[in-house]
């Protein structure tokens, strides 16, 4: 294992960015919700819905 | 000169917003005006995942959220509009669904040989956009030779799992962290960031991270 270049756990990282970035969470890769509203609107703008 | 900031970044080669948010942060480092050293991590997000899975990510992501068929096409598609969007063409009509395991094994076999990096984009490139089955020695070993690696060599590192205890390893780090989501980028081991933010966002939590750095 190359240990060397392993970080070193820290307890508690300090986050930074923004939290409410897209990512995959547990075993499957959903759209958040945010993206999900997005979709809503952009149909609510083509009358679709 | 100012020495690198080290990024750790935790991700799945069949993770959407991993390979997104690679490219997000690609373009953040560029914009960033200061040296920067990747590494990355194995992180798996379905180790339940048979390697001969049979069906689609569609498919797997209806039996697995129970959703209807059509709101899993219209999530992909919707995913593959924000791939397109920073340049990367999905074709989930012809990924392969599979467990990635090996797959970590292969990027620890690069990283053994100094080239983890491009392992990891040929490793995603596969997945996403080639079609390519990366859960499977054989196809993994073709992957691999196509990078100019020793066909016999990489053969046996896979089919001897001399790299399964780091991909642990890796994985057991994230928990230590407590990281459930990839992407996840720890920076100069102290800061973490989730998810595929955008570049500009990037590039400032580096400026910040150097600046915090050159002020101890």
């Amino acid at each position: 294992m190359d240990a060397v270049t392993l970080p070193i756990p820290i307890v508690g990282l300090q986050p930074l960015g923004d939290a409410a970035a897209d990512a995959c969470d547990g075993d499957s890769c959903l759209i958040p919700d945010h993206h999900e509203q997005a979709v809503i609107n952009r149909r609510l703008d083509d009358n679709a819905v | 000169m100012s020495e690198p900031i080290k990024v750790d970044i935790w991700s799945d080669v069949q993770c959407p917003w991993c390979y997104i948010g690679k490219r997000k942060f690609e373009a953040g480092a560029a914009e960033f005006d200061g040296d920067v050293e990747v590494e990355y991590h194995s992180f798996e997000l379905s180790p339940d995942t048979p390697v001969e899975f049979e069906g689609t990510p569609m498919d797997y992501l209806a039996q697995r959220r129970g959703l209807p068929l059509e709101q899993v096409e219209e999530m992909l598609a919707r995913v593959t509009g924000i791939a397109e969007s920073v340049g990367l063409d999905y074709d989930y009509d012809h990924v392969h669904q599979t467990n990635t395991v090996i797959s970590h094994e292969l990027l620890h076999f690069a990283k053994a040989h100094g080239r983890q990096l491009e392992m990891k984009e040929r490793l995603l490139k596969a997945y996403f956009i080639n079609g390519e089955h990366v859960g499977r020695i054989p196809d993994l070993v073709e992957i691999a030779v196509d990078l100019g690696y020793d066909r016999a060599e990489v053969t046996e590192a896979l089919e001897s799992h001399r790299y399964l205890a780091d991909v642990k390893a890796d994985v057991a780090l994230a928990q230590e962290y407590g990281i459930q989501g990839v992407p996840f980028f720890v920076i100069d081991g102290k800061y973490g960031v989730s998810g595929a933010q955008e570049a500009a966002t990037f590039a400032n939590v580096l400026e910040q991270v150097r600046s915090e750095k050159e002020a101890v």
